[in-house]
């Protein structure tokens, strides 16, 4: 039985990246498609982060646009001023957001979920300040930051189908590392964690430095997505930075469904292509966006994997009542 | 000196419409145990709606300031209603609400933008004078009204929750949310109308900022987020705290500001409200409610 579920989730998994492998040919090789899709790659690896954060370890960050900020800035900076090769200093400058990342978790750690959610907006707002504020103007403050685009030892990934099947390989490898994570015992723990703090205190679970690994670990993927975003666009602007982009992956996870590997994936290409959907509607997008969201919320909390799990949990429901008046 | 006491009264009067945001905030955890990110974007609504009853419809100032109260009173009455009550009564994960309640400030802010404009529209000024000296400085009479006003407010609160039958309803459906209901207390509708007087506050503080800073569409959204700072910093919870944390944030920001630079202004609200959380979360008042989350 086990081994007939674990295959067909194989199958599940095979499927998905073949049809992620065809995505250029099926979107006809349109440039501004494929750049939409560069984009939910990134946001794939970036709500999926967020997921072992909050879907996992139960904790809420309201400020992960810092960690953003982090990995695309310090890439870029790490880059022009120490000629680094973009490539290599995309994971320096996501292991220096885990790092902080752990640095901020110490403190934080024993705050509960509200008041967690205002102390990572507090640093990210300390962080989009030190971006729009920074010592010497390394940052660029409002003008933006400017680099060249990622090219992996001279491979230069120069349109967007190239980087799309880039995005795919570091989606593919995140996703990878993130359920290799969920199921060890680090993993074990931090769903305890989720469930009742108190009792896995109780059994001996060590609960600050889970939740410090938590939030590293969920500060790599996100800080790491940044950087790709410098790598795909090769500018950077200090408004890309503001608390709506940590809630708009806060979105992405929830509306997917959190605590699966899938969730964070299909809340990344329904958001990015609503959002660009309603780009047409100019000034009224992010009313639109608004109106949306709230529905959404109030009619399927639970995300759309929660939904279907909901139907399912339905039609079985249905299937059984048949059965019982049969019999 | 002169300009120590000018930056004190500018920095009080910015620090009393924190206090009555942050109210707002307290009470709303008090009465509920939830966390509002739409108090600030409650704020821009209150100061457009100002804008339109004083200056585009002419009214009297004192009818355009009840006006707007009340319009705000409904709005933050039917957002508990609407929304937040639906959610809890789903028995969601806190984090739906918090959502909830950001995907409620992106539709005021946006709808704000969408009825009047997205450029800094001015509030025209409540006095003839356009200054009045105080102890040798002239200062704008809309910002002592402000200092007045918001004292003036939470005075009327602190009266109302103290000893009206309604507020000493909320206080105990606060406190004891099965108790209250057992004594005949209403508690839903007492939630309902908690959030509503933190929506009327917020409403009338975005009044009183307009003539200082004019009116536009991202005015609260900074605000509220800098009023946690003073929430946090008086003891989230506690209505007095967010009084005298509201107040200290604004003289405080102002400060810092005046003296040391303005770029460190924004940054200094956000760094106080991290130390605050790191090392004393229950704020100068000691307010323990923190810890039972």
């Amino acid at each position: 039985m086990k081994n007939k579920k674990l295959s067909g989730n194989l199958l599940k998994c095979l499927v998905a990246v073949v049809v992620a492998l065809l995505v250029p040919v099926l979107l006809g090789g349109s440039s501004y498609m494929c750049l939409v899709a560069c984009f939910v790659t990134i946001y794939t690896i970036s709500a999926s982060g967020l997921d072992v954060l909050y879907g996992y370890s139960g904790q809420i960050s309201m400020g992960h646009a810092a960690f953003y900020a982090i990995g695309g800035y310090g890439a870029g900076l790490l880059s022009e001023y120490l000629g680094i090769p973009l490539f290599i200093s995309m994971f320096i400058a996501a292991a220096i957001a885990a790092l902080i990342g752990a640095l901020l978790a110490f403190p934080a750690s024993k705050l509960k979920f509200h008041f967690l959610s205002l102390a990572t907006i507090a640093f990210g707002e300390i962080i989009y300040q030190i971006v729009t504020n920074s010592p010497g103007r390394i940052t660029g403050n409002y003008n933006g930051f400017f680099h060249s685009k990622l090219d992996i030892f001279g491979l230069k990934l120069d349109n967007n189908i190239k980087f799309y099947y880039f995005g795919l390989v570091c989606v593919v490898l995140f996703l990878i590392a993130k359920t290799m994570i969920v199921r060890s015992r680090t993993g074990r723990a931090f769903i305890a964690i989720r469930e009742n703090t108190q009792a896995a205190e109780g059994m001996g679970v060590n609960v600050r430095k889970y939740k410090i690994i938590a939030f590293a670990v969920s500060a790599f993927f996100v800080a790491f997505a940044g950087s790709m975003y410098l790598g795909l666009v090769g500018y950077l602007h200090p408004d890309m930075y503001l608390q709506k982009q940590s809630v708009l992956f806060v979105t992405m996870m929830l509306f997917g469904g959190s605590a699966s590997l899938a969730g964070p994936i299909i809340g990344a290409i329904s958001i990015e292509i609503l959002l660009e959907g309603l780009r047409t509607f100019e000034e009224y997008q992010m009313l639109i966006y608004g109106i949306l969201l709230l529905i959404v919320i109030v009619a399927m909390p639970g995300g759309i994997v929660g939904a279907v799990k909901n139907i399912k949990a339905g039609i079985l429901r249905r299937r059984a009542q048949k059965l019982d008046k049969e019999v | 000196m002169r300009m120590l006491i000018q930056l004190i009264i500018t920095g009080l009067a910015l620090g009393g419409v924190y206090s009555l945001i942050s109210m707002g905030y307290s009470l709303i955890y008090k009465a509920s145990g939830l966390m509002t990110f739409a108090q600030g974007d409650i704020l821009t609504v209150g100061a457009f709606l100002g804008l339109t009853f004083y200056r585009f419809l002419k009214l009297p100032y004192i009818v355009a300031l009840l006006l707007t109260m009340a319009v705000a009173f409904i709005i933050g009455f039917l957002l508990e209603k609407g929304v937040i009550r639906k959610l809890l009564n789903k028995n969601v994960n806190a984090i739906y609400i918090v959502l909830a309640t950001i995907a409620v400030s992106y539709i005021f802010q946006n709808g704000a933008q969408a009825i009047w404009s997205s450029k800094v529209e001015y509030f025209p000024s409540v006095f003839s004078t356009d200054s009045v000296a105080v102890l040798g400085v002239n200062v704008q009479p809309e910002s002592l009204l402000c200092i007045g006003a918001s004292m003036i407010c939470m005075i009327l609160l602190h009266f109302f929750m103290t000893k009206t039958r309604i507020g000493t309803s909320m206080r105990a459906a606060a406190m004891d949310s099965m108790a209250a209901e057992s004594c005949g207390i209403n508690v839903s509708l007492n939630t309902g109308i908690t959030w509503g007087i933190a929506a009327g506050i917020a409403a009338i503080g975005g009044i009183f900022i307009g003539p200082m800073y004019g009116v536009y569409v991202t005015l609260g959204s900074k605000l509220g987020t800098k009023g946690f700072a003073g929430a946090v910093m008086g003891g989230y919870g506690n209505m007095y705290g967010a009084m005298v944390g509201g107040l200290l944030l604004g003289l405080l920001e102002t400060l810092v500001a005046g003296y040391i630079s303005s770029e460190l202004r924004n940054l200094f609200a956000y760094i106080i409200l991290i130390i605050f959380l790191f090392v004393k979360p229950t704020g100068i008042f000691n307010e323990q409610a923190i810890q039972d989350v």
